[in-house]
């Protein structure tokens, strides 16, 4: 059983002192994921956004909240919910993300055909969501949470309207966004507690 | 925990989604835009700037709930373009929705908003941006108390290939519709249709979009090709090889038998097919550029540069012949000079070159007479350049000066003219050999004897001049 103090996650308590260093590498090596992947989903945004035209990207920019269902931005009670269960959730969120990104890059690749750039940001998006997710969730399992179930994987419609396409993707990019900094602060958040 | 749809997104099921505007289709207006009833507030402390239309009474949940039906998930999505029930939410429809138009060519548009709640947005508050720039008052007119319409005329080229965004704004500046406008024209007939096989193995062709080339529309080309007398049409998959306007057929291709190949160009307002071209394969081989390129100075000479080079290796497989050119510039100039009489050699000598200057050389074959065909074939790409540079002429190198001493014949202005006179036989080949071994002796000749002539000076004082002077020069 773990000894837990509120949120804080006693990682020694896990196991001997080899595996714990052993999963104490694993959780920075997660984190460094995170954080380098925070920077691309920034670049993915701003190149997203660049290829729709305006008003995407114009700090006016004012766009209707899409819903996605199943998956939306993390919400601000997350930040207080026990350190495994947010694990859970943002490995649950970048699990879903990854079959979206790949949906957005089908779309872009109708929309702007010549944006190589961007459709292999896309790609690599979809792919770095799912690592990151399966990370996260080896993390749980060496800390002997369980993951949660899969979810159906979200589906978009095969022909929307091509400004509700461009809104889509905004969305479902800065989602990815705003999951890969909530898994990078809840990772860091789980080293500096757990090892305190 | 699960999203707890509304019955009117169940219901969803039995609707379509919009279909993408294509040439001679009756636009259909799509499903209005849908700001739903969530059951969260997507927050994000880090992203600002980002405003989001919130039902009222929408409270907050935590964490991100998995859906309980994968159906369900797709028509919550849908649930953006639909109608939905609910007090206190706004929707917004526009149309025509992604129409494509001709240049120059106008535009009516409506923005409908269904009203529903009291604080419900009129059309009266309602105003148009294209492109993020909102569009001037004069052109919107309010035709009833919830639509808003407007009138563009004489649009030009969209600005983007995905369109140019036509959205409907409440008063507040948030979005309820889009649209996105495709303006542009129709494809022109492709032309110059170019087409090489490298080494036999394969067909690159090349071709230019007409003459206006931009159509401000994504504008799809496809290469097809069939053998002349039998065969079926068939389509290149690899474009842009070598530009955008390209395809290559890696393999497959037949010999001594001709081909057909034309371009088809089509976008949202037509399609053009190109001429048909026909050729053999064997009539537009080319080959690598020749490798091994050395270029070298000729013994002292200060105004030759000797180049050499090997054949291209795959010249050895097939039973023709090629013919060379070379090309020469100084360092620091753009212009080129072109030597092109270079037939089956694989050396030239450049003449008549600045001393002490720094020349890039390339070379470049043509195979010719390939299984005895008559034609030329293409010329390869030129060799990567290769540099080397001519001597320094030793009347520069030594004290600067120009003029001819005392005592020497004065010999420069024949000199020059002789020079001139040697280049030219060389150059129109009235006998190239016999005039260019001569002309080589009498240089090395004249150098050695001149710089004799410096060090016997340099060994007297003044005043101490002697008969001893050396040998005379004739």
């Amino acid at each position: 059983m773990s000894q837990r103090e509120g949120n804080k996650v006693d990682l020694q308590s896990y196991s001997s002192a080899s595996s714990f260093s052993h999963l104490e590498a694993k959780i920075r090596q997660t984190h460094s994921l995170a954080r380098l992947l925070t920077s691309y989903a920034e670049q993915l945004l701003q190149e997203y956004v660049q290829h729709q035209g305006d008003p995407f990207g114009l700090p006016s920019f004012s766009p209707p909240g899409l819903p996605v269902p199943g998956l939306n931005s993390p919400a601000p009670a997350h930040s207080g919910l026990p350190t495994l269960e947010r694990l859970q959730l943002d490995a649950a969120a970048l699990n879903s993300l990854s079959p979206l990104l790949d949906d957005i890059r089908r779309l872009q690749a109708d929309l702007n055909p010549f944006a190589r750039r961007l459709l292999r940001r896309l790609e690599d998006a979809s792919h770095q969501s799912r690592a990151l997710g399966s990370a996260v969730e080896v993390v749980l399992g060496a800390l002997g949470a369980t993951p949660g179930p899969p979810g159906p994987h979200p589906m978009l419609p095969e022909s929307p309207g091509v400004f509700l396409a461009k809104l889509l993707g905004y969305r479902v990019c800065g989602l990815y966004q705003e999951w890969v900094i909530c898994t990078e602060g809840d990772l860091g958040q789980l080293l500096r507690a757990g090892l305190g | 925990m699960s999203l707890n749809l509304p019955r009117t997104l169940r219901n969803l099921l039995r609707l379509r989604a919009p279909v993408s505007f294509s040439p001679g289709h009756s636009l259909t207006p799509a499903p209005p835009l849908l700001v739903p009833d969530s059951p969260w507030t997507c927050f994000s402390p880090e992203l600002r700037g980002r405003r989001m239309l919130r039902a009222p009474g929408g409270g907050l949940r935590q964490g991100a709930a998995l859906p309980t039906a994968r159906t369900m998930l797709a028509l919550a999505l849908l649930a953006f373009g639909a109608l939905r029930a609910g007090s206190g939410s706004y929707l917004a429809v526009i149309a025509p929705q992604d129409p494509t138009l001709l240049i120059g060519s106008s535009l009516h548009a409506t923005c409908s908003v269904s009203v529903s709640g009291s604080d419900a947005p009129t059309a009266e508050g309602l105003y148009w941006t294209l492109n993020g720039r909102r569009l001037a008052p004069e052109l919107s007119q309010i035709l009833n108390a919830t639509t808003l319409g407007l009138a563009l005329a004489n649009l030009n080229g969209s600005k983007q290939q995905s369109g140019d965004n036509l959205v409907c704004h409440a008063r507040d500046g948030s979005i309820l519709a889009g649209s996105c406008l495709y303006v542009g024209l129709p494809p022109e007939k492709p032309v110059n249709i170019s087409c090489w096989s490298k080494n036999m193995k394969d067909l690159t062709c090349r071709w230019f979009p007409g003459t206006q080339g931009e159509t401000f529309l994504h504008t799809n080309y496809t290469l097809k090709y069939k053998l002349r007398w039998y065969g079926q049409d068939n389509t290149c998959q690899e474009y842009h090889t070598v530009g955008p306007y390209s395809c290559h057929i890696p393999k497959d291709l037949a010999l001594f038998t001709p081909y057909e190949i034309w371009v088809e160009a089509t976008n949202r307002l037509g399609s053009a097919r190109s001429e048909v071209v026909t050729l053999d394969i064997l009539d537009v081989v080319t080959t690598d550029p020749p490798p091994d390129v050395h270029v070298s100075r000729v013994g002292g000479l200060e105004d030759q540069l000797s180049v050499h080079w090997n054949s291209p290796p795959a010249l050895k497989d097939f039973l023709f012949q090629a013919k060379y050119q070379i090309r020469y510039r100084v360092e620091d100039s753009v212009e080129w000079k072109v030597v092109d009489d270079v037939s089956n050699q694989t050396s030239c000598r450049l003449a008549g070159l600045k001393p002490g200057t720094v020349y890039f050389v390339q070379v470049r074959c043509n195979p010719f007479g390939i299984y005895g065909s008559k034609k030329a074939g293409i010329w390869s790409e030129w060799s990567h350049p290769t540099a080397a540079s001519t001597p320094r002429s030793e009347r520069q190198g030594s004290s600067g000066a120009c003029e001819p001493r005392g005592g020497e014949p004065s010999s420069m202005p024949v000199r020059r003219e002789l020079k001139q006179f040697l280049g030219w036989l060389k150059k129109h080949s009235y006998c190239p050999n016999l005039s260019f071994r001569l002309y080589d002796q009498w240089r090395a000749w004249m150098q050695k004897s001149h710089k004799t002539r410096n060090q016997d000076e340099g060994l007297l004082s003044s005043g101490r001049r002697s008969t001893a002077r050396g040998p005379t020069w004739r």
